[in-house]
């Protein structure tokens, strides 16, 4: 990207979480990896503030995070997932690149997406990376 | 194809920050890019894959062979020499 003028759009990334600290925490910590120039969003919580999933916060992150190269949403259970469809589905297909919902794991598939977001790759590539992070090698048994 | 061996001086290794921040320096080069643990001895990973890096096991003091092959390969290995001699966004004690 340094060498050819115009860098083109990144994939942007959505948390979807029952939990508002727990979607902004993971929102921080890949943050923190992949650095400023990837749009990560937060859609935690319910309407009320409590636990719970909130469709219009999704889809309202999901345009925030478009950058016209389409979002990766990492959600955590249930539904977390179906209230992403269901945003997804309030949006259609106005303006917003394609954007897939990743059977990664929360925490560590939203850092990998992310850092893979953050060099340019693809929506496929990053929707990949986000869901082998599941059976990534931590090294607890080393 | 250029290559370059260097000793990783992080005291975590190539995990989490210093990781990521290699994946990104690599990232910003067309070449294909892979690295390889030489002290642990495991199969090269893509340079630009914060999981393929992240699972090379490569702890402080361990040697890593990067290798490049593009038409920017030795600007590649030149700009992740330079960010693995700077700590990769920590600070590192210099090579002795």
């Amino acid at each position: 990207m340094t060498e050819s003028g115009v860098a083109p759009p990144l994939v942007g990334i959505v948390v979807v979480s029952h939990s508002r600290q727990l979607a902004e925490g993971v929102v921080e910590l890949a943050g923190q990896m992949a650095g400023d120039e990837v749009a990560l969003v937060a859609a935690g919580g319910g309407r009320d503030g409590g636990l719970g999933t909130d469709a219009d916060a999704i889809a309202e992150a999901i345009s925030r995070a478009d950058r016209g190269a389409g979002v990766v949403i990492l959600a955590d259970l249930g539904s977390a997932i179906l209230a992403s469809r269901t945003a997804i589905e309030m949006l259609g297909s106005d303006g917003t690149g394609p954007v897939v919902i990743s059977n990664g794991p929360l925490v560590e598939g939203a850092v990998v997406a992310a850092v893979q977001a953050s060099i340019g790759q693809s929506i496929e590539e990053v929707v990949a990376a986000a869901e082998a992070a599941s059976t990534m090698d931590k090294g607890a048994r080393a | 194809m250029t290559s370059v061996r260097l000793t990783i001086r992080n005291p975590s290794g190539l995990h989490a920050r210093p990781a990521a921040t290699f994946v990104r320096t690599a990232g910003r080069f067309r070449s294909s890019i892979q690295v390889r643990n030489l002290t642990a001895d495991r199969p090269a990973a893509d340079a630009k894959s914060i999981l393929g890096v992240m699972t090379l096991g490569v702890e402080a003091g361990h040697e890593v062979e990067i290798t490049a092959d593009g038409d920017d390969a030795e600007l590649a290995i030149a700009g992740l020499r330079e960010a693995v001699e700077a700590g990769l966004g920590e600070s590192v004690e210099p090579a002795p």
